[in-house]
C-alpha cells in the first residue's frame, strides 16, 4: 500500500500531540470511520465542539489523512501490525497506534462490505414478485384457455438508489424451465460450499 | 354456439352455392393460402376471367370463406356447431362436407396464426448462468464474494432481448424458492378447479 506525501504529513500531523490532543485524537478517528461508512456523518467533524478555537486547516488536514488510510488499508486488508509498522513511522505513540487498530479492527469489515458496492455490476437479484393468471381470450382467439405466469425480477443498480425491475412472462412450461435451471445453479454451489 | 351470419355475408358466400365442388375446393384453397400469407388480389382476376364472373363477386367469395374459417377457429366451435351453422347457408351436401373438412383439418393452424395477432407482453426465451468468484475490485482487494452471473433472454414478439443480471447465493436460494412455490402454486386444487370451470 502506497500513501502519498500529503496523506503521510497529515499523519504525522495527527500523531503530533501538539497539534491534535488524546481526546482529539480519539474523537478524529471515530469521525474518519463514521463518516466512510455513513453519508450522513460525512462532515460532522465540522460542528465537532471538541475543536472549537483549534486551528481548522490542521483538523482539516489530520481528518482527510485519517479518512484516506482507513479506506486504502481497508482496500488493501491491511492487519494491525502492518498498521502499526505504518503509524510508528508517522511518529505515533503506542497509545494512539492502539486506539487506531481497536476501531478499525471493529469496523474493518463494514468499511469493506461498502467498499465491495463500489464499482459497476451487472443489475443485482434481490426478490422476485410473480403472478399467475388463466388466460382465456384475447380480440382473435377464445377459448386460449392457458395459464400464464408473470415474473417480476426486482434488482439493485449498481451506485443508484431503488430497485429497477425486470418484467417477462412465462408459461408452466418455460418457467420449469426456468427453475430447473436456477436449481442446477443452488446445487452447484452448494457443491463448491461443501468441497 | 353457432355462428350468426349478417345479411352482406350470406350475400357474398352465395356465389359459391351454385359452382362446382371443383371450385369450391379450388376457392377453398385459396382463402386458406390468403389466411397464411396475405391476399393476393391477381388470382382474382384469374379466377373471374375462368368463370366469367365480375372480379368482385370472386373476392366476395373468398373473403366470405375466409371470415367462416377465421371466425369459426377463432370461437373453436364444435362439428356439430360448425355443420348447423353452415346449414342455414344453403350449401348442397358434397360442399357441406367439404366445408366441414377444410374447418376440421385447418383450425389449428389458423387458430396458431389468430394467436400470433394477439398482444403479448416480453416472454421467458432461455437462462444461462455461470458462477463467479469476485476476488478482487478497484476499491476493494483480497476479497471472496460469489456471484451468479446469468444471461436472461426474453422475446418480445420477433425481438429478442438480453438482460444480464447477477445474484448472491442467498438471494439465488430464495429466487429458486419463490418460483417454485410459483410452480407448486398450479398444482393445487384451487387453481385445478378453476382451469376445469372455465371453459
Amino acid at each position: 500500500m502506497e500513501l502519498s506525501q500529503l496523506v503521510l504529513d497529515g499523519l504525522i500531523l495527527a500523531g503530533d500531540a501538539a497539534h491534535v490532543n488524546d481526546k482529539g485524537f480519539s474523537v478524529l478517528v471515530t469521525r474518519a470511520f463514521d463518516g466512510l461508512i455513513d453519508d450522513r456523518h460525512k462532515n460532522l467533524i465540522a460542528k465537532d465542539p471538541s475543536f472549537r478555537g483549534e486551528d481548522q486547516a490542521v483538523v482539516k488536514e489530520v481528518y482527510a489523512a485519517l479518512v484516506t488510510l482507513v479506506a486504502e488499508a481497508a482496500k488493501h486488508d491491511l492487519d494491525t501490525s502492518s498498521i502499526s509498522s505504518l503509524l510508528e513511522e508517522c511518529k505515533f505513540n503506542n497509545e494512539r497506534i492502539e486506539t487506531f487498530n481497536k476501531i478499525y479492527t471493529a469496523k474493518k469489515q463494514l468499511v469493506q462490505i461498502l467498499l465491495s458496492g463500489v464499482g459497476t455490476t451487472p443489475r443485482h437479484i434481490v426478490d422476485v414478485d410473480w403472478r399467475l393468471d388463466y388466460y382465456i381470450k384475447n380480440n382473435h382467439l377464445e377459448k386460449v384457455n392457458e395459464a400464464v405466469y408473470l415474473v417480476s425480477l426486482k434488482t439493485e443498480v449498481s451506485e443508484s438508489p431503488g430497485l429497477k425491475e425486470v418484467q417477462f412472462s412465462c408459461t408452466q412450461e418455460q418457467l420449469q424451465d426456468l427453475v430447473g435451471k436456477l436449481k442446477d445453479a443452488c446445487k452447484c454451489l452448494e457443491k463448491i460450499s461443501q468441497s | 354456439m353457432l355462428l350468426m351470419f349478417d345479411d352482406k355475408h350470406k350475400n357474398h358466400l352465395s356465389f359459391l352455392l351454385d359452382i362446382d365442388i371443383a371450385v369450391l375446393q379450388e376457392f377453398c384453397k385459396i382463402s386458406l393460402e390468403f389466411i397464411k400469407k396475405g391476399a393476393n388480389p391477381k388470382v382474382y382476376q384469374g379466377a373471374a376471367q375462368k368463370l366469367s364472373v365480375p372480379a368482385e363477386t370472386v373476392q366476395n367469395g373468398v373473403e366470405g370463406l375466409m371470415y367462416l374459417l377465421t371466425e369459426s377457429s377463432k370461437l373453436m366451435i364444435s362439428e356439430i356447431d360448425f355443420q348447423d351453422s353452415i346449414l342455414t347457408l344453403g350449401f348442397r351436401e358434397d360442399m357441406q362436407r367439404e366445408l366441414l373438412a377444410l374447418y376440421l383439418t385447418h383450425r389449428r393452424e389458423v387458430r396458431a396464426i389468430l394467436s400470433e395477432m394477439a398482444m403479448d407482453v416480453p416472454h421467458y426465451h432461455n437462462l444461462e448462468w455461470r458462477l463467479d468468484v469476485q476476488l478482487a475490485s478497484r476499491a476493494l482487494q483480497r476479497q471472496i464474494t460469489p456471484i451468479v452471473t446469468m444471461k436472461l433472454q426474453t422475446k418480445d414478439g420477433e425481438d429478442m432481448m438480453s438482460h444480464v443480471l447477477q445474484t448472491d447465493p442467498v438471494n439465488l436460494v430464495h429466487l429458486t424458492k419463490v418460483l417454485d412455490e410459483a410452480l407448486q402454486e398450479i398444482k393445487s386444487p384451487y387453481c385445478r378447479r378453476i382451469f376445469r370451470n372455465i371453459k
